[in-house]
């Protein structure tokens, strides 16, 4: 259980950035409509972020620094200004879709009507942003989170063929019924959530808040290597879980409750609200990752006080980005936006930020001014270089995909 | 000297503002060939009425899982009611996406017409099946007759609404 919590940190960033909401969701559409066809994506970027993640939490202990700090200073204000905007623009749809989320969620264990638990959701963020001690939230959201392992559980429960989902796993192709350029647009969109910019943000002034020092690499490890991977194994299991289900019924996954249905099916009313309590759970995580990463990123830039670890009282205008961030989400959910459709926009557009993210990283990875003897090894370094060309054509290819495709309609 | 050079340049500008305009009126010539009544061309058309078709045979084959649960007592009734809402509203996108439509011909209007039929015939069985949900979650519609007596009855207008709209979408080229 110590070692368990000592990842909650990991656990935590990982849920967010591979269960929240729209991959909820985006994962339960590739699932019924390309099976497990394009599950290498997903192992692509673990393996990602488990690299990003481990070199950000490295330059965190080491040198004490967060993320976006050493992307001012190694990117410059105007390089890091502009990277700051299209974060900071990312982030607050990101949010903006949590909230929504955390609705959507109490709308389907409640039915009551969602633009009525925007505000309590968005109340008790706050709340808990305001109130709560950082090691005790991510304790509790994070640990709660993995209540998702319940698609993991309901995908054994059915029974499924477990030949023929491999079969669509390898060889990785689109289903013959539909337009590879789809097929690309949901690969670039899997790849972005999984890689997506707040993940580290968090993940690296997660690291700050909680003091980390040289001493505890082993615990940054541990983070991301059983983190990121049970993330990226929910992510499969509610795409297999539709995939079983959804695709031979020819169902088009659209909304939150039918990614539930195969659950429902595999375990009855215990296991459906298993699961529905981890969404909730896995929503309020994001929701707190992303509305902390708006904090971080617009405070480490311009050199205010941050962390939860400060009183708010010290860090006043960090927690005021904070409060204005969540006031902004509810102002753009009550005009009945589907917080579904926005959490995708922002998957898609996190693609294209990802370079101004990770490049600086690999650069201060590679520092020994910061980091002394912790710098980055060769193998790092090469498959490190391997993901930034991937991360650029991503980047590269993400708007032209979304238009292409009518964001994969 | 200077003179001729003047006369030169002037020759020049009034050359270039000639240009600027031609090109500018070629701009208006286009956005106005653009400004006609929205058409289609029958191959799109059908694709359009597939699309609809295929969104309502989903929000159908879903209706039938989410009823075929709650009769298992697999699901409660807020879920249900949230999976039944969540289907109205595609059916209610399908809907707009034919009525919408401008089609090019004949064949593309029967089909859309087909269509639009097949789509509200999904469409009742789903608020039917609302209302036998909510029935059976305690509501109080005992006596009326448009609540489907039970989950069999509820399935089986759901099946003849999917196969009138599976015909529809071989008749549109769907799968």
């Amino acid at each position: 259980m110590k070692k368990l919590l000592a990842a909650a940190l990991g656990i935590l960033t990982a849920v967010g950035g591979f269960v929240d909401i729209g991959d909820l969701v985006t994962n339960a559409v590739v699932g019924s409509r390309f099976g497990m066809s394009l599950a290498w994506v997903v192992v692509l970027g673990v393996v990602g972020i488990v690299l990003f993640a481990s070199m950000a939490g490295r330059v965190a202990a080491v040198s004490g620094r967060a993320t976006f700090e050493i992307v001012r200073e190694r990117l410059g204000p105007r390089a890091a200004g502009a990277n700051l905007l299209a974060s900071f623009a990312i982030n607050l749809l990101t949010l903006t879709a949590e909230v929504g989320g955390i609705a959507l969620a109490l709308h389907l264990a409640s039915s009551v009507e969602p633009r009525l638990w925007i505000p309590v959701a968005a109340l008790a963020v706050w709340l808990v942003l305001w109130r709560v001690k950082f090691q005790v939230m991510e304790n509790v959201a994070g640990l709660m989170g993995l209540l998702l392992v319940g698609f993991a559980i309901a995908l054994f429960q059915l029974g499924p063929d477990w030949g023929e989902l491999l079969r669509q796993a390898v060889p990785p192709s689109p289903p013959g019924a539909e337009h590879p350029a789809s097929y690309w647009y949901y690969a670039v969109a899997l790849f972005g959530a999984a890689m997506t910019p707040y993940e580290v943000f968090f993940f690296s002034s997660g690291a700050v808040e909680e003091r980390w020092t040289a001493k505890d690499l082993g615990t940054n490890r541990v983070n991301v290597l059983l983190g990121f991977p049970l993330g990226g194994l929910l992510s499969l299991s509610i795409a297999a879980c539709a995939a079983v289900v959804l695709l031979p019924a020819g169902i088009e996954v659209s909304s939150l409750s039918q990614v539930v249905l195969p659950v429902a099916q595999a375990g009855g009313v215990l296991l459906l609200a298993v699961v529905i309590l981890g969404i909730v759970a896995a929503t309020f995580g994001a929701a707190l990752e992303t509305a902390l990463s708006s904090g971080y990123t617009l405070a480490q830039y311009l050199g205010w006080s941050w962390g939860k670890f400060r009183r708010p009282a010290r860090a006043a205008r960090f927690h005021l980005t904070m409060i204005v961030a969540l006031l902004l989400a509810v102002g753009i959910l009550m005009t009945s936006v589907d917080p579904v459709a926005v959490t995708e926009m922002s998957v898609v557009f996190s693609a294209v930020a990802l370079p101004l993210t990770y490049v600086p990283i690999l650069v201060v990875a590679n520092d020994p001014e910061y980091m002394g003897e912790h710098v980055n090894g060769r193998v790092v370094n090469a498959l490190g270089t391997v993901y930034l060309v991937i991360v650029v054509v991503a980047a590269v290819a993400a708007i032209p995909l979304m238009i292409a495709t009518g964001a994969g309609s | 000297m200077r003179a001729r050079a003047r006369r030169a340049d002037h020759r020049d500008v009034t050359r270039q503002t000639g240009r600027r305009r031609a090109a500018a009126l070629a701009v208006v010539a286009l956005a106005l060939a653009g400004c006609v009544p929205s058409r289609q061309e029958p191959g799109q058309a059908t694709a359009a009425v597939a699309d609809a078709l295929a969104e309502a045979t989903s929000a159908g084959e879903t209706t039938r899982i989410a009823v075929g649960l709650l009769d298992d007592g697999r699901i409660t009734g807020p879920v249900a009611d949230t999976v039944l809402l969540d289907q109205l509203r595609v059916l209610d996108d399908a809907e707009s996406a034919l009525t919408t439509l401008v089609p090019p011909d004949a064949a593309s209007s029967a089909r859309r017409t087909t269509g639009l039929d097949a789509v509200g015939d999904v469409s009742d069985a789903v608020v039917a099946a609302r209302a036998w949900a909510a029935a059976r979650s305690g509501g109080d519609l005992a006596g009326d007759d448009s609540v489907p007596a039970s989950a069999d009855d509820l399935l089986a207008e759901l099946t003849t609404a999917l196969d009138a709209t599976d015909a529809a979408l071989a008749e549109a080229g769907g799968p």
